[in-house]
């Protein structure tokens, strides 16, 4: 597990030292958070786009990018973080403000589109901004890379061992950002993570049909960084990747790209028939659900089971709080959509 | 006078669908085998053909639930 | 327009898709290539058969790379092919702009005519179903303005289908876009009006030409895509008032066509100008622009506009429905212009 500029890889099951009981509970319990949050959302979501799905009706419109089975690269990185620590994201970005930190409650309004929101309404499920932890998402690929150079590049001049982290999709390595960002990163010695969450498919094109190289981690050698593969969609292998760039950037080493396999559980977006998908594929990747999968682990190293049921009953009671919040919370006045759009309108 | 039926094999299961839109006006001549709307189940859109030539009369709105074998138009030869 | 072909009515996605299929059938040298535009047909559904029919040469899903395969759709074009290549949401023109702006629009200028760039630039276009600030932008006025790019926009099946052909065969970069509200996905929710009988054959709607979809005589209503419907809407509840009104479809922004929207203006007296698209500096002040500086029309009062305010797209239906134009909002605007002065 040495972070160099040769590509790594790390397999599933392997416990760094550094992981102890705390962090492992808090990544399972948000885990569990994050998939009944995505499950709630669902069933919000459906609401009125029955029996014809149409995306404008109902009390969540627009589109949905749900992510399901993605959580383990969420936990095993933001378990390193703190509130200073900038995080950038994408269209699919629920799992990774939970695990960051961000306001459930505001967030869960903010879907909703309710003055209560983060935005006050005005962003949606793509565009959820909370400074207080540093988190900020974007519905156009690649796009959150730039950014999170320039974060870094901020804690650095502060004097600071804050560092920022981009997330994206494997499709994003395709798109122009990512290459200029990984290389200004690395000029400017940022204390950037890039972090590649694969899930095989942009929308309906399956990676191996329009990316170059069978890994992207081999992508960093090209901007003088180590890339890191992380083979297994399992917090403990994601924890330890990020563990390595997490502190490399830190001590002013400079940036790091991870790529870790992940699944999809759901469509694209939601609606997204996926004919494209081979039969029996999705099914198959349900059976390998990283969430039941981790706690089967964690009770064979020795956790209680109802300390496991304990944090995950918390962790689905406090999401069932935080959308009772936004359903009952109140919409805002149309003319507010009138505010915000420079600093100091309101 | 003949029914229109949203065919029993257009979609897997006994799930309900709906028509998305009506390519025509309730009164509007059809010719046979033309596409007359587009149905939709489980984001999967079909396209409904009138079975023969003549003036359409419409029987399930848009938007409403259908099911397979349901008579959603009838078109007078 | 009467046709002796049996009538057949299409939505727009199928009307563009089947002008691609006719087009790519009569010249081996158009190709398209984009994101999800083979196995999925589209994501809008204007490619839907293409990949079955023509093989993965011709139709090229590509990486979410817009600066390069728009760069490379301007190389195929140098090259004597006719790409189209579709830009998913026009709102992700951000990534590839200097690829259409300073390479396809300046081609044939640069080289003095010898370099032709024969590419059509299909994109989504307009929001209204909650999509917010980055997948709901119309950005009519950003591209009309830059020289050397021709811009249209169907308002309809039949048109749709047209102006694709005449997109393809025009030898200059044309943006080709489709309004969300008015494709007939089933998932979006479509404007059923905009579902037309289309001509199984081959015809072209001549880029550059407005059309008048409604003949009127005390007011005149502009429209573009979704806002021709409303201006309809509008034209058929000011009927109910005794206010004829006349509603023209501009179905391309640029080259706009002046002499339509001036001879309307100067027989009924009377402008709204109706733009889901940022209010300033665009499409209907260039609209009005045309009025005002020709010598002929006088207005019996001052010309208005119904468009998007200044603001991003907001994502919360309230805020949103607010905002947006609506055949409401144009039946208010013209009242007003008939109510005695105070």
């Amino acid at each position: 597990m040495k972070g160099s500029t040769a590509m790594t890889t790390l397999e599933a099951g392997v416990a760094s030292t550094a992981t102890n009981r705390s962090q492992r509970l808090w990544m399972y319990a948000t885990m569990v958070k994050s998939r009944h949050f995505e499950a709630l959302v669902k069933v919000a979501y459906l609401e009125g786009k029955q029996p014809m799905f149409n995306m404008a009706k109902g009390p969540i419109p627009g589109e949905m990018h749900l992510s399901d089975g993605q959580e383990p690269c969420a936990v095993g990185v933001c378990a390193h973080l703190g509130p200073r620590d900038a995080v950038t994201a994408t269209h699919r970005p629920h799992h990774i403000a939970i695990a960051k930190g961000v306001d459930l409650n505001a967030m869960a309004a903010e879907i909703f589109g309710k003055q209560a929101g983060l935005s006050g309404g005005r962003g949606g499920h793509m565009h959820l901004f909370d400074p207080a932890v540093n988190f900020a998402c974007s519905g156009i690929i690649a796009q959150g890379l730039g950014p999170a150079v320039g974060s870094a590049l901020a804690a650095t001049l502060r004097g600071s061992s804050d560092i920022a982290v981009a997330f994206m999709g494997e499709g994003a390595a395709n798109q122009g950002a990512f290459h200029e960002a990984l290389n200004l990163a690395a000029v400017w010695r940022a204390p950037v993570v890039f972090v590649i969450e694969d899930n095989a498919y942009g929308i309906s094109v399956a990676k191996r049909d329009c990316t170059a190289v069978e890994s992207n981690a081999t992508r960093a050698a090209g901007y003088g960084m180590p890339g890191v593969h992380v083979a297994a969609n399992d917090p403990d292998a994601v924890f330890a990747a990020a563990g390595e760039a997490v502190s490399r950037a830190r001590a002013g080493r400079g940036p790091s790209l991870i790529e870790i396999e992940t699944t999809r559980l759901e469509g694209h977006f939601m609606g997204d028939a996926e004919g494209y998908r081979p039969p029996g594929e999705v099914d198959a990747l349900k059976a390998l659900d990283p969430i039941p999968a981790y706690r089967a682990r964690l009770l064979s190293e020795g956790f209680e089971a109802e300390a496991l049921d304990r944090a995950a009953q918390a962790a689905v009671a406090e999401v069932e709080a935080a959308f009772a919040f936004a359903r009952s919370a109140a919409y805002p006045a149309p003319e507010e959509a009138f505010e915000h759009v420079f600093a100091g309108d309101r | 006078m003949t029914e229109v039926r949203v065919p029993n094999d257009l979609w897997d299961d006994d799930s309900e669908g709906a028509i998305s839109a009506w390519l025509y006006e309730d009164g509007d001549r059809v010719e046979g085998g033309a596409i007359i709307a587009e149905v939709m189940n489980e984001k999967v859109a079909f396209e409904l053909h009138a079975p023969v030539s003549g003036v359409l009369a419409i029987l399930s709105p848009a938007e409403e639930a259908v099911r397979k074998g349901q008579v959603v138009a009838r078109i007078a030869g | 327009m009467t046709t002796t072909a049996p009538s057949r009515r299409l939505t727009i996605a199928r009307a563009m898709s089947e002008a691609l299929a006719q087009e790519m059938a009569r010249d081996p040298g158009v190709l398209v290539l984009g994101e999800d535009i083979g196995k999925l047909g589209g994501v809008f559904g204007t490619t839907q058969g293409l990949l079955d029919q023509f093989g993965a040469d011709r139709v090229r899903d590509t990486p979410i790379s817009e600066t390069a395969f728009i760069g490379a759709a301007v190389g195929l074009a140098a090259s004597g092919m006719r790409p189209v290549a579709e830009l998913m949401f026009f709102d992700f023109f951000g990534v590839c702009m200097d690829a259409i702006y300073n390479l396809a629009a300046k081609q044939s200028y640069f080289s003095g005519g010898k370099v032709r760039c024969p590419m059509v630039i299909m994109t989504s276009v307009g929001g209204g179903y909650g999509d917010a600030g980055q997948h709901s932008q119309c950005l009519y006025a950003t591209f009309a303005h830059l020289p050397g790019l021709k811009v249209v926009i169907p308002s309809n099946a039949r048109d749709a289908k047209g102006l694709m052909l005449a997109a393809i065969r025009d030898d200059n970069p044309v943006v080709f876009m489709f309004h969300k509200a008015l494709q007939g996905m089933g998932w979006l929710g479509t404007v059923q009006r905009s579902i037309t009988d289309v001509p199984e054959g081959d015809y072209t709607t001549p880029i550059g030409e407005a059309a008048v979809v409604r003949a009127g005589t005390d007011v005149t209503l502009v429209g573009l895509g979704l806002t021709v419907h409303l201006a309809l809407d509008a034209a058929a509840s000011l009927a109910k008032q005794g206010v004829s009104a006349e509603v023209i479809d501009l179905r391309t922004i640029s080259p706009l066509d002046r002499a339509t929207i001036r001879a309307s203006a100067a027989k009924t007296g009377r402008l709204v100008v109706v733009d889901d698209d940022y209010l300033s500096f665009g499409v209907a002040a260039e609209v009005i622009a045309s009025i005002c500086e020709h010598g002929g029309a006088t207005l019996k009062c001052p010309p208005m506009r119904i468009a998007h305010p200044d603001i991003p797209v907001p994502f919360t239906p309230v805020m949103e429905h607010f905002v947006l134009p609506n055949a409401e909002k144009i039946v208010a605007a013209v009242q007003a212009m008939f109510e005695p002065a105070a």
